[in-house]
């Protein structure tokens, strides 16, 4: 098959309406946005390695720096890095591959969603150059975001741009996913990382409206005057709190469900295996998911003065996450079983996903109990959970995904000896990161702290020893993506099917794939599956 | 980026557009820059800048897009109107939130209601007329899509038209009645009422611009001659739903 | 632990909810102690289905490994009969922990919300960046921020203390990390939380809801002394006020 006229085009790039293209635009703007919120948090590590003033210029107004590092740091890194991560440049690289479609239904539109998620890092980076930086944390919440000095109009419009190319990706994609499988495709031959995009999609469509509303509100409430969250004059701040988390909550599974969708896709293949039980997980886990995401936010506002009714009957609700979170569980780790497992960069980062899905998932159970959450919510134990949850679980599964998926997108093999190495550091400097915040946050650390002088002095250890931990992920880091560009020029060239997969985008596509996907039109017959070994 | 390709099996080259670029930087300079500038930094000229920058590649945008959409095969035939519910269902929770937040204002304030500024006269005749407007464009608009059914460009125009104007006179009542209340000093910040009656007519009246923009577009291309079935079926269903929420506006907001 | 175990297994056979609220009554409720005593059991309860996981699924990634070239795995195909337990079966051990955590945490929450009747109310205003406390006999007392002055928050050993709080301007938490509770001040609302000053000497209160430049400032002492010495420090204090 002819791929496309060798060389590069710059305007095949920035103009390009090709899913696989815009996938890789997408994975550009958000690694560029995991980098500088990572940078972000080094500057936070530094700072808190000893209580009182470290690196911030001031000992009495230092929060004025802090709070701006960490503001980007949390808001970049879900709304920069990861949801545009998975939902946008894997789900737009695999998803038409898997199905075995040319494209996605609209592909003008998904060219405008990628635009939009740019224009969202634009205004995200401005944070930097304004002189009144936004410092009102990822969450935003009044009255501070409306009184605050700080511009908060910056943070709305992150929100609006980066959740509009979410819903239009949504709609583009559950399109395409229902009606634009290759002839013959079941629901229950799809693979496991179009299913849990599939309903990853549902949740943005349904959820990051919500959201668009309460900072629209927020914006208005800031700007125009009016009273949406100003109590004295009829309006509530819990109120927006509650939009906020309806929200921000689901947004959690957006982020989960791809990224076990990926580690599912890796397990499968290097194990040679079916899935286990897949059925279980597809409808008893990632649909009931979908179901249940939206009753469960109160979790955030335990200690909100909620109504006592709704912080039990939402307590009840949120550990029943582990139900269908559980399924999906067992069938993760029962696609191992009696596999034929080969070990290479990908399924090295599997392997740590067993461990940092049960360290991370486990850890939200004492914090969805309302009691345990009163005490443990809002410290940094709150941290060490979605840390290792998300800041690890879900950005392994991007890593682990472009690690996988490389030979197909690049036509190139990744240095392994490099790879590996990073692994560990990465692996390694996470746990020395985020063990620490466990035992302080039991013992009362709170979050957004940059000084804890107030706090026993031993606390200080720990947060030195958190810091050594970050500076080990960088490296590991700095050797993980410095790898995906050297060997993309220089690496190896791949075979067309190193890990022997039987998925469409192996199987039946050139390495790296050109334009309109499919050299012929792809048929399945009744019997086949993604993971159909034998 | 002519689709003689798309006849074979699959394409051998990149398609490009330039379109959704130009959009949204038309978006980032006019929306964003431009709100940011006038109302966070109080600049009139960079508002002026942004927008001189912003409103000319918006427009380049969609008319781009529209040429492309028209003359264009798409990847698949018939999955707008699919798609758009789909949007729909996001749009109903957008609106679901800002009702939401209302409602929890009216139930707190329990009988102080409506709160003191609120003028005692509000005009509640001028919502009956917008909704007969409302619901006639509706109308005159399924009336028009019929006409295309049967092969009638110069009816389809005709009432295509004629929607056009009802729902412009709709805007027209809004603005109408925004001044008036501005003049009894009834603003988005007197008070609670006035945050909601605001926020929730002028988000519904931002999707009537919506709704009338899309009309002219499809309105420009019937002038040259040119009909999409499926677009005219979605701007028809945009239009409809604009006009459902019309009545939770005004049954929630002026009415309760 | 050993109630905990057997805690563990009654959640095994699904009787965990009716079981869960049948520990004995303390005559002083003392929350934070509950507190403490759950947190152990919810750690051992979580201890025990991580090890279980994660020794099956370490286990079968070391078992498993490809011998040769071109391997394909063994994995089963479940029957029917077999997918459906895989999936009943879990569930229903998974819903049975939770009912059992869930009714755990909710006696210790009853505990926390249920205000002794003899507590004492001490009203708390938080703002950007104070602590103001108004006893109910009228002696107030306040923690400034900038200045590190003031009393705090003094309360007498053994008498339940149930704060009243609210905030002036934004959201701040008061978060009592020894007593194990928090919750948040906001304005135009009251929120309440109570504890049980059990030890004399000096704990923190520290803001636990982001507030500005100021948050990781915002704490106040609370000071635990006996009762003689308490009514000492009002006498002192409503003087003070009269002086
Ligand atoms: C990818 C992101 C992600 C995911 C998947 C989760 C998953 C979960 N989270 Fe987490 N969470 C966050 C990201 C995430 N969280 C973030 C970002 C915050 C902080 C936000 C902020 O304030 O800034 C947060 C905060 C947060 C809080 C609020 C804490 C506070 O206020 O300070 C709570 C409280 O309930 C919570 C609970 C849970 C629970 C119960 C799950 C469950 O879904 C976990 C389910 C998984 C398991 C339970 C493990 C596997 C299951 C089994 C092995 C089966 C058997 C198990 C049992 C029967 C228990 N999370
Ligand atoms: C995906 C989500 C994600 C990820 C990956 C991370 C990653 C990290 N996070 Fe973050 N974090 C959040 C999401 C995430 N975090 C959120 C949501 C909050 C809450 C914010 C709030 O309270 O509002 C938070 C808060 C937070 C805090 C709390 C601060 C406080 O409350 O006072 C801390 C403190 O230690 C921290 C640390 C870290 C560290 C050390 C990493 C490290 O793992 C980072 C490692 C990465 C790097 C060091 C970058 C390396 C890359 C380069 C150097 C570029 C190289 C480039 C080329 C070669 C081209 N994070
Ligand atoms: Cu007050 Cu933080
Ligand atoms: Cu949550």
């Amino acid at each position: 098959m002819s791929t496309a006229s060798s060389g590069f085009k710059l305007s095949e790039w920035i103009f390009t309406t090709d899913h696989k293209r815009i996938g890789i635009l997408y994975l550009i703007g958000s690694i560029a946005a995991f980098a500088v919120a990572g940078i972000m948090a080094l500057l936070i590590r530094i700072e808190q390695s000893a209580p009182g003033p470290t690196i911030v210029s001031d000992a009495f107004t230092g929060g004025d720096q802090y709070n701006v590092w960490l503001y980007f740091h949390g808001a970049a890194m879900i709304l920069g890095f990861l949801i545009p991560g998975l939902t946008g440049f894997a789900a737009n690289y695999l998803l038409p591959l898997m199905i075995g479609a040319k494209d996605v239904a609209f592909p003008r539109i998904n060219a405008l969603s990628v635009w939009l998620f740019w224009a969202g890092i634009v205004v995200a980076l401005l944070t930097f150059i304004v002189p009144d930086k936004p410092d009102i944390m990822w969450t935003g919440y009044p009255p501070y975001s409306v009184n605050t000095a700080g511009n908060t109009a910056l943070y709305v419009f992150t929100v609006h741009l980066m959740g509009f190319s979410s819903i239009l990706a949504a709609v583009n994609f559950l399109v395409t996913i229902i009606y634009m499988r290759a002839p013959g495709m079941g629901w229950n031959q799809l693979n496991m990382f179009v299913w849990s995009c599939f309903t990853a999609l549902i949740i943005q469509l349904i959820f990051v409206p919500v959201l668009a509303s309460a900072v629209t509100l927020l914006l208005f409430d800031r700007y125009l005057g009016t009273h949406f969250f100003d109590p004295a004059n009829g309006g509530d701040v819990l109120l927006y709190q509650n939009l906020f988390w309806f929200y921000s909550h689901p947004a959690v599974y957006v982020i989960f469900l791809p990224a076990m969708g990926i580690f599912y896709e890796i397990f499968a293949t290097m194990a040679k295996n079916p899935i286990f039980n897949y059925k279980a997980a597809v409808y008893g886990g990632m649909c009931f998911i979908v179901l249940i995401s939206g009753e469960v936010w109160v979790h955030h506002l335990y200690y909100s003065g909620m109504p006592d009714w709704l912080r039990i009957g939402q307590m009840v609700t949120t550990l029943m996450i582990s139900v269908p979170v559980g399924l999906m569980t067992i069938s993760l780790f029962g696609t191992l079983y009696k596999g034929a497992i080969t070990f290479n960069i990908p399924m090295y980062y599997g392997t740590a996903a067993l461990y940092l899905l049960l360290i991370g998932g486990l850890t939200g159970i004492p914090l969805a109990m309302t009691v345990m959450s009163v005490h443990l919510g809002e410290t940094s134990f709150t941290h060490a959970h979605f840390h290792f949850i998300m800041g690890i679980f879900a950005t392994f599964a991007v890593f682990a995904g472009v690690d996988f998926w490389f030979p197909k997108i690049s036509g190139k093999m990744l240095n392994v000896s490099q790879g590996k190495l990073g692994f560990w550091f990465n692996f390694i400097g996470v746990n020395i990161t985020f063990w620490p915040l466990f035992i302080i946050g039991v013992e009362g650390m709170p979050r957004r702290y940059w000084d804890y002088s107030q706090f026993p002095a031993h606390f200080a250890g720990y947060h030195k020893v958190a810091t050594i931990g970050a500076f080990i992920v960088a490296i590991g880091m700095v050797l993980t993506i410095s790898n995906w560009i050297i060997s993309a020029i220089k690496g190896e060239k791949a075979p067309n099917n190193p890990w022997g997969s039987n998925s469409l985008e192996w199987t039946h596509t050139a390495t790296p794939p050109g334009p309109g996907n499919f050299p012929k039109p792809v048929t399945v017959d009744a019997d086949w599956t993604p993971y159909n070994y034998k | 980026m002519s689709n003689a390709a798309s006849a074979h099996a699959h394409a051998h080259h990149w398609e490009t557009s330039a379109a959704p670029m130009l959009i949204v930087g038309g978006v980032l300079f006019s929306v964003v820059f431009g709100f940011v500038s006038w109302f966070s930094y109080s600049n009139i000229l960079w508002t002026q800048i942004c927008a001189g920058i912003g409103v000319p590649l918006l427009l380049a945008g969609i008319a781009i897009w529209t040429a492309e959409a028209l003359t264009q095969k798409p990847v698949m035939e018939g999955l707008t109107p699919i798609a758009l519910p789909f949007f729909i269902v996001s749009e109903v929770f957008i609106f679901m939130g800002i009702f939401a937040s209302y409602w929890t204002m009216r139930l707190s304030a329990g009988p102080n209601w409506p709160p003191a500024g609120t003028p005692t006269d509000m005009n509640l005749v001028l919502p009956i007329i917008m909704t007969i407007i409302l619901v006639s464009s509706s109308a005159t608009y399924h009336i028009a899509e019929e006409k295309i059914k049967h092969s009638d460009l110069g009816g389809f125009r005709l009432w295509l038209l004629i929607s056009i104007v009802l729902g412009a006179i709709f805007l027209g009542c809004t603005i109408y009645e925004y001044q008036h209340l501005f003049h009894m000093n009834f603003k988005p910040s007197t008070n609670a009422y006035s945050t909601a009656f605001y926020s929730i007519t002028g988000f519904h009246a931002s999707h009537v611009v919506v709704g009338l923009g899309s009309f002219l577009t499809v309105l420009i291309a019937a002038m040259a001659g040119r009909t999409n079935k499926y677009l005219t079926f979605c701007v028809g269903l945009y239009w409809h739903f604009v006009d459902v929420v019309w009545f939770f506006v005004v049954s929630q907001v002026y009415y309760w | 632990m050993k109630r905990a175990v057997s805690a563990m297994v009654l959640t095994g056979l699904g009787l965990s909810a009716t079981m869960a609220g049948a520990g004995e009554k303390v005559a002083m409720p003392d929350p934070a102690a509950s507190w403490n005593t759950l947190w152990h059991h919810v750690l051992l309860d979580l201890f025990i289905i991580g090890i279980i996981f994660l020794a099956a699924g370490l286990y079968w990634v070391w078992k498993y490994r490809a011998t040769r070239p071109n391997q394909i795995g063994e994995g089963p195909k479940l029957s029917k009969i077999a997918a459906i337990s895989f999936a009943v079966v879990p569930s229903f051990l998974f819903m049975a922990d939770d009912f059992f955590l869930a009714a755990k945490g909710w006696t210790v929450w009853n505990e926390y919300r249920n205000v002794p009747r003899n507590a004492m109310e001490v009203k708390v205003t938080g703002s950007m960046w104070s602590w103001n406390f108004e006893y109910e006999n009228g002696v107030t007392t306040s923690f400034v921020v900038d200045s590190k002055e003031g009393e705090g928050l003094v309360v007498p050993l053994g008498k339940p203390v149930v704060l009243r709080m609210t905030s002036t301007d934004v959201v701040h938490s008061f978060f009592l990390p020894d007593y194990r509770v928090k919750e948040d001040l906001m304005p135009g609302r009251v929120t309440y939380l109570w504890f049980n000053p059990s030890k004399t000497g000096e704990t923190l209160a520290t803001c636990a809801e982001f507030c500005g430049n100021r948050h990781s400032f915002m704490w106040t002492k609370v000071k635990v002394v006996p009762q003689a010495e308490f009514d000492v420090w009002v006498a002192k204090q409503k003087q003070g006020a009269g002086a």
